[in-house]
């Protein structure tokens, strides 16, 4: 942006000498390619964005991006997948860089594709009830542009209000609302990709059986491996009539566990039913001033949707099943903006730990819904062995849990309990019959543990259709698969450069 | 190299990347240099782990509005601004950030007879067409006019040093509402003549710091039950003058900065002793000022004033995002308050209103560069009072 304010001042600014990167052989190749296939300032290569680029919203360090792209259409994208083909380079994709998982850290200097310039809404159409995105579209500007239609998009993780639309399909995003309309894979129809190669292809169609192979299917949630996206049919859900909010109070954890798996047994489906602890409930009541009871060991947020009706009679069953549970107090929301405020604390709940310690490890195992209590009991038990300070706050309504990790990297040895107890939150949840990950996928953070999770048989098939896609593993290299199940990725991460931050 | 500041301050970040979108730059962008978690992760790096400050760093840091709309986005209370104030001054003193011309462009506005002979010489230059367009001035600038006059000592109202020489009548309006209101107004003119904010956001806050002393010795508390208040229809010099507690640490700074209010702030504190009037056949959209908005944190004021005298009030719908006018930002980062303007405008276009209704003249300027029709809110007050304005 120097440039811009240049002109004839452009003397009077100090200018170090460029980065000794772009000197350096293979690169300054590969850069050159790339600023010709696209304009010469959308191609960084600067010590400072290659630094930020090297991590997302995770915990996890150590990557190193090479030279970062900010496509503006499929025909560029294209072209940085078959120039970095050409020059023997992984590529990672990239939306808003708020995964958990550590999806987005560049491994092996790849080519960073971020797509945060192709945010347009291309088409809304009503009659079919379907949108066509570009993948740097944002989650929640997506739902507020579609509001006028009376409609919305139903996954709604917490990181909505930044998240981008590539990013959900890339991870198969969930969120409270999941509960009752699923998760991405059941709101995206049909997509254009740019595979490894550089081909350009559509997955899915608009039909509402299409034939053949849902490879749309195989390709949400699989987390860049299989190619980048480029424009997406997301599927439009109407706005209901009628919303019903109810924030529960307990005094035990387990109660509010209990309460979740009694108001599905009963029969009702809630839009969300989300559960916070006491110590999580401090620190959003902290930012909010929504006024959730601090002094309980747990709250459950409840809203159901529908006809006015049906909502006003589910909405005094599951407050009758709370108090049959033990719920100390139930609070029905009376206006939108009450709504609004207890869920604006529910979804900035992650952000608001730095109140507490400046790390956080956020865990995303799911569990049958009939073990939470169980699960939630070792949990806490798990983080006072190990000495770390322990929040819960998860989608309880499908036993998607969140156990985060609360901690301060700089005192020494933290990070190995923060590990060990990790681990062991992992192996208590599998060992109840869940699963590793809910929604925030599988990254660089859970690879180590799909072996506990799945045979080398299971795996060998998983990297079989990766391979299908990718022949040379160079999309998005190093994560998912444990290596060993991913043919070449071990080709496509280079060694990394010097000059480099880290 | 050593940013001076607050490791607890930095570490309160915890990197969940939520203040995104409500950050201007990364909106028009998109790019992780120009978002506030980029930006304090720089800080980071060159504080923490001596990563060299590169071109492209302080780009990074130059680029930044400080509009502050990260801040009320924050969970975790990043004090963002005061990171980047520091962060620029620590660059200004070792000459890597704000050069020579641009602190001598902002001398004059500390010296009153110097702004009113800069300020002529505009004005005639503006009326010859010699300025060029890039400058946003999109009214003429009066080229003489009599100082407001003392009504009474019930409070100051400050008028500070563009604005007054360059928008006297929002003053003169503001003044004639305060006086509705039963206030006798002392129009602090020489007494004040700059709060120092512009100062402060080039890294230059010793500047600030002297002025701010100079200022609250001649403002004083006097001597009745109450101290007497500060008012100001500036929202970034509003801003600036609540921060003197912070930037000077001294409990006389502090006592200060709470006598201070933001003209909108106080005119809604005292609705009752406003006259009932037949309100005014506009639809007016309200543009928040950031510095009203995610600093001050007092834009629902804008609105309990001027429902009464308007027939319609109209919100944007962009979440009070930054217009991109920032004090001398539109000056020194043309292109990108240029893009963060047409979002601006684009929301004001959905909003079909009159006039749009903005309480900072920096905003107003910039917006009024693009043909938006703005008022500020006390000119709308004062007309539906007096009829005039």
């Amino acid at each position: 942006m120097r440039g811009q304010i240049t002109g004839r001042l452009a003397s009077l600014v100090k200018r170090s000498s460029k980065s000794a990167i772009e000197a350096d052989g293979p690169d300054a190749a590969l850069l050159a390619d790339l600023r010709s296939a696209l304009a010469p300032d959308r191609v960084k290569m600067d010590g400072a964005q290659r630094s930020l680029l090297g991590h997302d919203a995770s915990v996890f360090g150590g990557g190193v991006a090479g030279p970062v792209c900010y496509p503006v259409d499929a025909a560029e994208v294209s072209a940085i997948m078959t120039i970095a083909e050409q020059h023997g380079r992984g590529i990672v994709p990239r939306g808003a860089g708020t995964g958990l998982a550590g999806g987005a850290i560049p491994l092996g200097a790849p080519v960073v594709i971020a797509v945060t310039k192709m945010n347009s809404i291309l088409e809304v159409d009503t009659e079919n009830r379907i949108a066509w995105v570009e993948p740097g579209v944002i989650n929640l500007d997506l739902s507020k542009h579609l509001a006028s239609y009376g409609f919305h998009f139903a996954p709604d993780p917490s990181s909505q209000q930044v998240c981008t639309i590539g990013g959900n399909v890339g991870n198969n995003s969930g969120g409270p609302h999941c509960l009752l309309y699923g998760v991405t894979n059941a709101h995206v129809v049909a997509m254009e990709v740019v595979l490894a190669s550089g081909e350009i292809v559509t997955l899915g169609g608009l039909d509402a059986e299409p034939d053949g192979y849902d490879l749309r299917g195989a390709f949400v949630g699989s987390e860049g491996t299989l190619g980048i996206t480029t424009k997406i049919a997301v599927r439009l859900t109407p706005n209901a009539p009628s919303v019903r909010t109810l924030l529960l109070a307990f005094s035990t954890v387990q109660a509010a566990a209990n309460t979740v798996s009694a108001v599905i047994a009963d029969g009702i489906v809630p839009a969300a039913m989300e559960v916070m602890d006491q110590r999580i409930t401090i620190a959003v009541e902290n930012y909010v001033n929504a006024g959730y009871p601090t002094d309980a060991a747990a709250v459950l947020l409840a809203e159901v949707e529908g006809l006015e009706g049906g909502t006003a009679i589910d909405a005094d069953r599951i407050a009758e099943l709370g108090r049959e549970n033990g719920a100390v107090s139930v609070r029905v929301a009376a206006t939108d903006e009450e709504r609004a405020l207890l869920w604006k604390g529910r979804k900035t709940a992650f952000g608001a730990v730095a109140q507490i310690a400046p790390d956080y490890y956020l865990h995303d195992t799911v569990v049958p819904r009939s073990k939470l209590a169980e699960v939630l009991d070792q949990i806490y038990e798990i983080a006072d062995r190990h000495d770390v300070l322990v929040m819960n706050v998860f989608h309880a309504g499908d036993g998607n849990l969140h156990p985060l990790i609360v901690f301060d990297g700089r005192i020494e040895g933290t990070w190995d309990r923060v590990h060990a107890a990790g681990g062991e939150i992992l192996q208590a949840s599998l060992a109840a019959g869940g699963v590793l990950s809910g929604e925030h996928g599988i990254g660089v953070e859970k690879q180590q543990y799909m072996s506990a999770m799945f045979s080398d048989d299971d795996l060998d098939h998983q990297g079989r259709l990766r391979r299908a896609f990718d022949p040379a593993c160079r999309a998005n290299p190093g994560k998912v698969l444990p290596a060993g199940h991913s043919c070449a990725d071990i080709a496509a991460l280079r060694k990394v450069p010097s000059g480099v931050w880290g | 190299m050593d940013l001076k500041l607050d490791a607890d301050d930095l570490n309160t970040c915890v990197q969940c990347g939520l203040c995104l979108p409500h950050c201007p730059t990364f909106r028009v962008t998109g790019e992780e240099t120009m978002s506030p978690r980029g930006r304090i992760a720089l800080m980071r790096a060159v504080q923490d782990d001596g990563v060299p400050v590169t071109d492209e760093v302080v780009d990074a840091f130059a680029t930044c509005v400080q509009c502050r709309g990260c801040e009320p986005a924050c969970p975790s209370g990043v004090p963002y601004g005061h990171l980047m104030e520091r962060t620029r001054e620590t660059l200004a003193d070792a000459g890597a950030m704000t050069p020579t011309w641009q602190r001598l462009a902002l001398k004059p506005l500390a010296y009153p007879a110097m702004l009113r002979a800069g300020s002529k010489a505009l004005s005639v230059a503006q009326r010859l067409n010699l300025v060029p367009a890039r400058l946003g001035l999109s009214e003429e600038i009066p080229f003489s006019q009599e100082p407001l006059a003392t009504s009474g000592d019930d409070l100051f109202l400050f008028t500070g040093c563009v604005m007054d020489a360059w928008q006297r009548d929002v003053h003169a309006s503001g003044q004639r509402v305060l006086e509705a209101a039963g206030f006798g107004v002392t129009p602090t003119n020489d007494l004040a003549p700059c709060c120092g904010a512009l100062q402060a956001h080039a890294g230059l806050a010793r500047d600030t710091r002297s002025l701010a002393e100079k200022m609250m010795a001649n403002l004083p508390a006097g001597g009745g039950e109450t101290p007497r208040p500060i008012v100001v229809d500036s929202a970034g010099c509003g801003a600036a003058m609540k921060d003197y507690g912070h930037l000077l640490g001294t409990p006389e700074a502090e006592a200060f900065s709470a006598r201070v209010f933001d003209i909108q702030e106080f005119v809604a504190q005292h609705m009752n002793r406003l006259p009932a009037v037949e309100p005014l056949e506009l639809a007016v959209a309200v543009q928040d000022p950031c510095h009203l908005r995610h600093v001050q944190r007092v834009h629902d004021a804008t609105r309990t004033v001027l429902r009464p005298f308007v027939r319609e009030l109209i919100e944007l719908d962009d979440d009070g995002l930054c217009c991109g006018a920032g004090g001398a930002y539109s000056v020194l980062q043309p292109e990108l308050a240029g893009q963060i303007r047409e979002r601006k405008v684009a929301s004001i276009e959905r909003a079909a209103a009159d006039f749009v209704a903005s309480a900072n003249p920096g905003c107003s300027m910039h917006l009024g560069g693009v043909g938006v029709a703005t008022v500020h809110p006390m000119q709308i007050v004062d007309r539906g009072l007096h009829g005039i304005a």
